[in-house]
């Protein structure tokens, strides 16, 4: 019998390095050109989270990037066992995009795990550690500082939200 | 009317599934390829995979327009799951639409690369109207700091050289003559300072890295330390390895650094009754510490602090130039450390010098 295979979705405004933080998790590259993001990308993925534990199964989600999610990304969402929230820490507000994010993922699947990344940190970011620390306590999850230039906090960003999937048994 | 279904599948480029209820693939419409009979569609469709609870709804119905399904496939589809009214049978369609996703590709990616575009400009302007009230706030500051000395130095001078019955007491005149040197020393200082924060602007500072003992440097500048005049009252104390802490630096400059930091902890504590400084070493990094008892800073304060002339109270302000955090970056900089500073309001505050690691093996003398 094969394993269960999870489905995580990645969401955020577009240009927040979405997809750079897929691809430098699955296929361990980044690409400088942007090149944005059209519906949905499905990268499968199979992880060991620890030495010792069993590989899960991912399907990661890259949803097309907006300020504001629409209905379409909310089609998106559903089935999903866990969303990483990016936002880029480099922007005067990296946040807003995310709290919509965030309360429309809750919306369609409350109670489902969260992850949060504030990806491009290899750019000198401004950090904004009261408004992080008050999302991480609102929606009881996780933040990483992540660079999909550099992989700084990418792997944990994902296993952490792996990790939180697993212990729910979702 | 004979139409096959199968020519009509095959204009519009979709492929159909019809599925069982453990999603295997019963039935294929215009398609030769996988999935194949008898497969589980959500290995080719992992789209589908998380939806198995909406796939088993009597009245399922999933429209996803632009799917990708692999990393590098760059065909997308609109997929669409419904039921069969008449049998309830699970049937999976899926059109090919690079077109419209090409047209779609085209409007999105011009759209956001001109946001993204503009909000870069917009940062770029902002940043440059901050670096120009920078400038222009160090400048005043600049010309502050020198007035002070300068007006010290040609007050001394002129009543140094007065005739007459204001002719000074020749017991008055070293009073007069001590003003003026240590102004003038403090002159130097700042104009020092400013010569190295402007080389280190245009990356001009440079330093040369020798053999040195970091623990005979620090215990140089404690002793120097305890000599000083604006230290008297002071408990400077030190807690230093045994051995010497080899390691390539400039020894100039980190004396340089710790008599920064010195005179910052120095202008902290004054006034205390209790008032300490601790020199620390951890040989392993190495690291070097300088703690005082002072009254520490806020975050915001240490952020002001940081940048050039950056006083973040009036009363440290009063008391000459803020060069001093603003070169310890730097030279650490050029060593290739860091420094980490721990403050709080009535906490005191700790430099926290950590030279790279690990401590790069000497080259051999002699
Ligand atoms: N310096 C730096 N650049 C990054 C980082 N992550 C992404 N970028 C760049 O930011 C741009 C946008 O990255 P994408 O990954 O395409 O952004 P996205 O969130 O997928 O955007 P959409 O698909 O439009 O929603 C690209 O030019 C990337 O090279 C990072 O960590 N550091
Ligand atoms: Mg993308």
């Amino acid at each position: 019998m094969s394993a269960k295979t999870y489905k995580i979705v990645v969401l955020g405004d577009f240009g927040v390095g979405k997809t750079s933080l897929i691809r430098r998790y699955v296929l361990d590259e980044f690409s400088e050109v942007y090149r944005a993001t059209i519906g949905v990308h499905l990268y499968k993925h199979t992880d060991a989270l620890a030495a010792t534990a069993l590989p899960v199964n991912l399907v990661v989600w890259d949803i097309e990037g907006a300020p504001l999610p629409s209905e379409q990304t909310r089609r998106y969402i559903v089935g999903a066992s866990g969303a990483l929230i990016v936002g880029d820490a480099t922007r005067a507000d990296p946040f807003s995009a995310m709290w919509e994010a965030a309360d429309m993922f809750e919306d369609v699947l409350p109670g489902r795990p969260l992850c949060l990344a504030l990806n491009k940190s290899d750019l000198g970011t401004e950090a904004h550690p009261e408004t992080v620390n008050r999302m991480t306590r609102r929606y009881d999850c996780p933040a990483f500082g992540t660079s999909a230039l550099t992989g700084d906090g990418v792997t944990p960003a994902f296993r952490a939200l792996a990790r939180s999937i697993l212990s729910l048994g979702l | 009317m004979g139409l096959d279904p199968s020519l009509l599948l095959d204009t519009f480029g979709v492929m159909a599934f019809r599925l069982d209820d453990d999603l295997r693939v019963r039935e294929a419409q215009g398609t030769q390829g996988p999935p194949f009979m008898g497969e589980d569609i959500r290995e080719t469709m992992p789209v589908l995979y998380g939806l198995e609870d909406a796939l088993a709804a009597p009245d399922v119905d999933l429209a996803m327009p632009f799917i990708q399904t692999g990393r590098d496939n760059d065909e997308p589809m609109a997929l669409r799951v419904r039921r069969d009214p008449a049998t309830g049978d699970l049937w999976v369609l899926c059109r090919d639409v690079s077109e419209e996703s090409a047209i779609h590709r085209e409007l999105v990616q011009k759209h956001n690369s001109l946001s993204l575009a503009q909000a870069a400009l917009v940062k770029a302007r902002d940043a440059a109207q901050e670096a120009d009230r920078t400038k222009t706030a160090f400048l005043a500051n600049v010309s502050h700091e020198l007035r002070t000395p300068l007006h010290v130095i040609i007050g001394g001078a002129a009543i140094l050289s007065r005739t007459g019955a204001k002719r000074l007491t020749p017991d008055e005149v070293p009073g007069y003559a001590d003003d003026i040197h240590e102004s003038g020393v403090l002159l130097l200082q700042l104009v020092d300072d400013l010569i190295d924060l402007s080389r280190s602007e245009t990356g001009d500072l440079t330093i040369y890295e020798e053999p040195c003992d970091l623990r005979a440097i620090v215990s140089g500048i404690v002793s120097l330390s305890r000599e000083l005049p604006e230290a008297r009252g002071t408990r400077i104390a030190a807690t230093l390895p045994d051995g010497p802490v080899p390691m390539l630096a400039d020894a100039r400059r980190i004396k340089q650094v710790l008599l920064n930091l010195l005179s910052n902890a120095v202008k902290a504590v004054a006034g205390r009754t209790d008032a300490a400084i601790l020199f620390e070493i951890d040989p392993d990094g190495p690291v070097l510490t300088v703690s005082d008892n002072g009254p520490g800073m806020t975050a915001a304060e240490l952020e002001i602090a940081r940048k050039p002339f950056g006083q973040p109270r009036a009363a440290v302000r009063a008391k000459g130039a803020g060069l001093g955090l603003a070169i310890v970056h730097r030279l650490v900089d050029l060593h290739g450390g860091r420094v980490e500073i721990e403050t709080a309001p009535n906490e005191g505050l700790t430099a926290r010098i950590v030279f790279a690691a690990p401590s790069r093996p000497p080259v051999p003398t002699g």
